[in-house]
């Protein structure tokens, strides 16, 4: 598997020189391989936007270098704008960048800013919608007419289009519904599995990292303090706690069954593997 | 039109940031603890004062009762001279006006146009002088203050006007959601901005006719999003059944103690020495 993207001793302080500088992220050391699904989770004021934010260059670490496909993305002749191209930010709430008169016009924002032919920016921004679901007579209407999954799902075909290699994702379900919730997380596991897209998803639901996530990238106070497997991470259940986080509700159960004695394994992490583990067991005893 | 809105909008954008009126500076002092309506007449007094003087002394005692109310405010000078930034232009531009064009009976110096006379030295140091004094008592005022006490004693200072049927409450109801408004809308800038930023958009490259286009894809989601609010906070304050001014009670109403009334007696003698320095002493 290659690396994708590396961060060395990456450091970012907010507020140089204004008296109240504040430390956001401390010595971050990370590998991203390609064609990973990472889950980002952290509480509230971890670093976890900060360190997005420095992925595509919107920030500029305080020390320390980064590195996309190898080259370092500090260095004076390197190209941002294609930077921006081949990592896609998708931020909290993206509806609110909607700006366009129609859905097509504003999906196609991103593709035209890289300076594309005509053809393509439509091409690429008519897969974006077909991906991200958008039936074709919602094409042209305005954006703002949509429902609030339906303008999410705008959003974030917005940032598809430009056809990012690693795609990041600050918490893409926060506010939706249920059914919302699902229509994203299928995309992103479309993403991964046939587009072969890197994705970092920044989430606080320890249900879906737990499901979608090969590996878990814990932070608090700026500094990455567990990184592994799903199942690897969620056996730190007092940790995790610790730090305002937790496990998912059917991890819980588990660890609670193996404390009275249970023979389960603690590999099992999503609902159903857990609801399986648990069976089997109650038809050993 | 449009276009200078636009830019109008940028400049404003860029000025806010490091404009100190309007910047509270937190901290425990006898001048943050005065009521915030002994600070606005003080303000408006001491403003008066600085047109009233006709001679150096005045600006002797000006200066002095600003220095003494600095040092008990426990605010950084720095802060204060900070506010003068944005209109050195304008101080510079009216100095010179008064220094060249005053006509007067004792010519110092005279080339073509420009004549300097002693009269006019004396104008424009008067007129800085006014000036400077003007904005940094005035910021002071603003540093000690928070916008919602300053608006808060604005309503209750103009409350007689609600007899000809001004609606002062609701005035100052806007003025303060307005002043809350400008760090969330400063923040959303920002936000939008990066949003479109990593979507591959050029703030900073062509020409300004280029450039103002660019700022569209920051100006109509903010617009949406400002609109947006007002919506959501009208619903709010709807909700919890807010019905205008007429028998509102304050959470903490305006209260004058013991510190108040000595500020207005020093806000006395300093008014006592103006007319002393006015009618008695020469220069």
């Amino acid at each position: 598997m290659s690396i994708i993207m590396q961060l060395e001793n990456v450091s970012y302080i907010y507020g140089i020189g204004s008296g109240h500088e504040k430390q956001a992220l401390k010595n971050i050391n990370l590998k991203i391989n390609a064609g990973e699904f990472i889950g980002l989770v952290g509480h509230t004021g971890s670093g976890k936007s900060t360190l997005a934010q420095l992925l595509n260059g919107l920030e500029h670490a305080t020390t320390g270098e980064i590195y996309y496909d190898g080259r370092n993305i500090y260095d004076k002749d390197y190209d941002m704008k294609s930077l921006r191209g081949n990592v896609g930010l998708v931020f909290q709430y993206p509806e609110h960048q909607l700006f366009e008169a129609t859905v097509e016009e504003d999906v196609q924002f991103g593709p035209r800013n890289l300076g594309l032919p005509l053809l393509e920016v439509e091409l690429r921004s008519y897969n974006a919608l077909k991906m991200v679901g958008i039936s074709d007579d919602l094409i042209d209407v305005s954006p703002f007419v949509l429902s609030g999954g339906q303008k999410r799902r705008v959003a974030i075909a917005g940032v598809l289009a430009m056809q990012p290699k690693l795609l990041v994702l600050d918490e893409p379900m926060a506010g939706l519904d249920p059914t919302g919730r699902e229509e994203i997380l299928n995309i992103l596991r479309n993403l991964r599995d046939k587009q072969k897209i890197t994705i970092i998803l920044i989430s606080h639901s320890m249900e879906d990292i737990a499901e979608y996530a090969d590996r878990v990238i814990v932070m608090n106070k700026g500094e990455v303090v567990l990184e592994g497997e799903p199942k690897k991470i969620f056996q730190f259940e007092e940790e995790l706690e610790k730090i305002g986080l937790g496990v998912p509700q059917s991890t819980k159960v588990i660890h609670r069954l193996r404390k009275m004695g249970a023979d389960i394994p603690y590999s099992c992490i999503t609902a159903e593997e857990s609801a399986g583990a648990i069976y089997k067991w109650l038809q050993r005893v | 039109m449009f276009i200078v809105v636009l830019s109008l909008i940028e400049l404003e954008i860029n000025m806010i940031r490091d404009i100190t009126i309007g910047q509270y500076y937190q901290t425990e002092s006898v001048i943050h603890k005065l009521d915030s309506r002994v600070k606005i007449i003080a303000t408006l007094v001491y403003i008066i004062s600085l047109f009233c003087f006709n001679n150096f002394s005045g600006y002797i005692l000006a200066a002095l009762f600003f220095l003494c109310i600095v040092k008990l405010s426990k605010v950084p000078f720095k802060f204060i001279v900070k506010g003068l930034k944005p209109i050195m232009f304008m101080l510079i531009f009216t100095a010179a006006l008064n220094l060249l064009w005053t006509p007067g009976e004792h010519i110092l110096f005279e080339a073509g146009v420009i004549v300097i006379t002693l009269e006019g030295i004396k104008k424009m140091a008067f007129m800085a002088l006014r000036l400077i004094f003007l904005i940094i008592g005035s910021s002071l005022m603003t540093l000690t203050t928070t916008p919602n006490q300053l608006t808060d004693a604005i309503e209750h200072l103009l409350r007689l006007l609600n007899y000809i049927k001004v609606p002062v409450h609701e005035v100052a109801m806007m003025m303060s959601i307005a002043l809350r408004f400008i760090p969330i809308l400063i923040e959303e800038t920002d936000k939008i901005m990066k949003a479109q930023l990593a979507r591959g958009a050029d703030f900073e490259s062509g020409n300004i006719i280029h450039r103002i286009k660019s700022m569209i894809p920051i100006l109509i989601p903010l617009f949406v999003s400002a609109a947006r609010r007002a919506n959501d906070l009208a619903l709010a304050m709807d909700s919890r059944c807010y019905h205008g001014g007429r028998g509102r009670t304050k959470m903490k109403p305006l209260k004058y103690k013991s510190c108040d009334f000595i500020a207005y007696f020093i806000l006395l003698c300093y008014i006592v020495l103006l007319i002393i320095i006015r009618k008695f002493v020469p220069f």
